[in-house]
């Protein structure tokens, strides 16, 4: 008996440990950190071997934690399926990706010819490519029926204009959009970060014309470029759908991966205003009158990141791409950037400080 | 037996219209430049056209001024299966394309070089081990430029066309291509844009007109079309809402809120002195809040933003306070007239008619 409260005592100091790192500041600064160890480390992290024992580990971890009530209501939910399929395949696609980069690396440094090398790679229509093609399409049908009849699309009641669900999410896709806009008002985060978000994917060519790694896998030769526009789909669109669909629960607050989803849960997200930590708090004065004496700190403090933030990223780690690329391509690349990383600042500066915003006029409405 | 014709060497007259017929014919061989059309570094080369002859002799044919000519051999093939090629190819050269035979590319000079050489009277399904001649002529066309990927395995630079044909000697290429000819065509170009500039004052004038006769209409019909697309009569429920007797509101205690009326789209607040009518609506992005009342507040559930029960927000991404809507007493019964609304950071929730004072 006694052993029994023990291992269920430890078992729950596991699950409050873990539901303390799954808070959001810990979840991204966790999964940052995992990011970058495994791109350090790709070489060894790709073996068969290493990849095979983190991935029974990881398969392992979540079905115990299967037995939870909590996680299996979350991760078994007919909506949410599809995120762990996602979870699965992101993960393995980008191990096959890296695990030929980690191939072609070492083959390079040694002199060796290219996985690619052998130019026959090339398959013929008819038959190879019809017939695997006919293969997966009979594959995803019966798979797609096996699900439709398992998982039952879940059916709520009649929508009333008057009630929203709580949570309210939008499709899986979208999630990373929706938690978005709980860091920025509508009109940035619905609008302005969308649209630079296709406006920079458009501009790579554009940016990069370095033509290495075309057609074959690489990391050694395009570290900056590979590691920026995963840190942008792994980190800032994979993990906030992550967010979005395990950890957001009623009343949008966070709840840790074995807890109970309690809408009355209390929750204290009084927020606070950079014009109040300014003036109010370290100066110790009230705020003053005009909007724009008011927010004057904020603007600097954001005009400073725009205009500063080339220049120092340049002393840093850019001396010889903004070199080789000119001025004019190494600005968009890094306004790109310096907007991209607002998105993971203002993140934490919310789930730190509670800080609203950055430059608040209300008045008219420009929120950052 | 049928013959085929088999092009050794291609190129272009004066004359050409840069019509970008041949290049859609045959990209390989042609390729259209601003003011001329040349032919491509990599197809004076004899073995790379024959495998495209067919392709050549169709722009050939559409080239709409036919200044496209070419030298052929002519084989016999037998008309299934791909024979040694004709002892003494006759040698022609064509001044104007003549329809080709549609007959299934195959160059079995080339077709297997270093595998089985092609058999007299080879059945159509070559059996394993033995490649299909035509395929292999097809593989080897398709892979004579290396493709892109290829290309860059192997080497840092990137060839383009461009160097190519720069890099080839001025001799080799065929007459057209000569600087001389695309200098003189440029200059002729020249000249003719100075002629049409005439063209221009009169076109512009003609644009104008038009410009001027559509801004005109435009502005004329334009309101009666806009009419047109609304509807002629607009169903709109009756914005003003009767919320019951004032009484009932008169009981409730400050920061108290009734969400009686919450399907007509009204939370009935009391403040510390005055009965209010909330919009329900979050003003963040428009989803519906709930009222708490254990935490009282109302609580978004799409992105979390909180107010006050007497509308002030204070958690969330949410820019500004919930609405409120005009109230009036008529007869002891309130109204709420939704379609105005009072807005807290224009300062508006002191205007009269935004409020009932207790
Ligand atoms: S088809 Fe004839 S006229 Fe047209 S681009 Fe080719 S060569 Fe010139
Ligand atoms: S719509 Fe209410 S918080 Fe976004």
């Amino acid at each position: 008996m006694d052993s029994i409260l023990a291992a269920s005592s430890t078992l729950d100091s596991v699950k409050h440990f873990i539901n303390v790192a799954c808070e959001p500041h810990w979840f991204l600064i966790i999964s940052v950190l995992a990011f970058f160890i495994f791109l350090i480390g790709y070489r060894t992290w790709t073996k068969p071997i290493v990849a095979g024992t983190v991935s029974a580990l990881a398969t392992l971890f979540f079905l115990a934690s299967c037995a939870d009530t909590n996680f299996a209501k979350i991760v078994t939910k007919a909506d949410n399926v599809p995120i762990v399929i996602m979870m699965v395949t992101v993960s393995f696609l980008l191990w096959l990706a890296f695990r030929q980069a980690a191939i072609n690396d070492e083959r390079m440094e040694k002199g060796e010819p290219l996985i690619e090398a052998g130019a026959d790679d090339k398959v013929l229509v008819w038959p190879d490519l019809v017939y695997s093609e006919l293969i997966a399409l009979v594959l995803c049908t019966a798979l797609l029926i096996v699900w439709a009849i398992i998982l039952r699309a879940p059916l709520e009641q009649p929508a009333d204009p008057n009630v929203a669900p709580n949570p309210a999410k939008a499709p899986w896709y979208f999630l990373g959009l929706q938690e978005m806009l709980v860091y920025f008002d509508p009109w940035l985060a619905g609008v302005v970060f969308p649209g630079l978000i296709i406006v920079g994917l458009l501009a790579i060519p554009y940016i990069d014309k370095n033509p290495r790694g075309n057609g074959y896998y690489t990391f050694k030769e395009r570290k900056f470029a590979i590691t920026t526009f995963l840190f942008g789909f792994v980190i800032l669109w994979v993990v906030l759908i992550i967010f979005g669909t395990f950890l957001r629960g009623p009343n949008w607050n966070f709840f840790g991966p074995y807890e109970f989803w309690d809408p009355h849960r209390p929750a204290a997200l009084l927020n606070t205003e950079f014009h109040d930590l300014f003036w109010v708090n370290t100066l110790g004065r009230p705020l003053p009158g005009h909007y724009l004496i008011r927010e004057l700190p904020g603007i600097v403090l954001l005009g400073a990141y725009f205009m500063l933030g080339p220049v120092i990223m340049k002393w840093l780690f850019f001396r010889k791409i903004s070199r080789d690329i000119g001025f004019i391509r190494y600005s968009v690349l890094c306004v790109l950037i310096l907007f991209m990383l607002l998105m993971p600042i203002k993140m934490v500066l919310r789930w730190t400080l509670n800080l609203h915003y950055i430059v608040g006029i209300t008045e008219w409405f420009l929120n950052v | 037996m049928a013959k085929k014709q088999l092009i050794t060497k291609v190129w272009i007259e004066e004359g050409c219209i840069v019509c970008d017929a041949c290049e859609t014919a045959a990209p390989e061989v042609f390729e259209v430049m601003d003011d001329t059309c040349v032919i491509r570094p990599d197809a004076l080369n004899a073995e790379f056209t024959k495998p495209r002859s067919e392709g050549i002799v169709d722009a050939a044919e559409e080239c709409p001024v036919d200044v496209i000519k070419f030298d052929s051999d002519t084989v016999e093939v037998a008309d299934e299966a791909p024979t040694e090629p004709a002892a003494a190819p006759a040698t022609e050269t064509q001044t104007a394309p003549s329809p080709a035979k549609k007959a299934p590319a195959a160059e079995p000079k080339k077709a297997a070089p270093q595998k089985a050489p092609a058999s007299v009277g080879k059945t159509k399904a070559p059996s394993a081990g033995e490649p299909d001649p035509s395929i292999q002529a097809l593989l080897e066309a398709a892979t004579s430029r290396g493709g892109n990927a290829g290309i860059m395995r192997n080497s840092t630079e990137v060839p383009t066309s461009a160097q190519g044909w720069r890099a080839t000697d001025v001799d080799n290429l065929p007459p057209d291509a000569r600087q001389a000819k695309v200098v003189e065509a440029a200059q002729k170009a020249k000249k003719q844009s100075a002629l049409h500039r005439r063209d221009f004052v009169s076109n512009s004038a003609v644009a104008i007109g038009w410009t001027a006769f559509g801004v005109g209409t435009g502005i004329s019909i334009g309101p009666a079309f806009g009419r047109f697309m609304m509807p002629n009569v607009l169903e709109e429920p009756d914005p003003r809402i009767r919320v019951g007797k004032i009484t009932r509101y008169m009981e409730m205690a400050p920061g108290d809120v009734n969400e009686d009326y919450k399907p007509q789209g009204i939370w009935m607040i009391r403040d510390e002195d005055r009965i209010a009518a909330l919009n329900i609506i979050c003003t963040h992005l428009g989803c519906i809040p709930n009222w708490q009342p254990n935490d009282r507040k109302f609580k978004c559930p799409c992105h979390g933003s909180g107010y006050y029960s007497d509308g002030i927000n204070f958690e969330g991404p949410t820019p500004r306070p919930l609405e409120r809507f005009k109230i009036t007493i008529k007869d002891g019964i309130v109204i709420v007239d939704k379609s105005k609304k009072y807005q807290y950071e224009l300062g508006q929730w002191d205007q009269p008619g935004s409020y009932i004072l207790v």
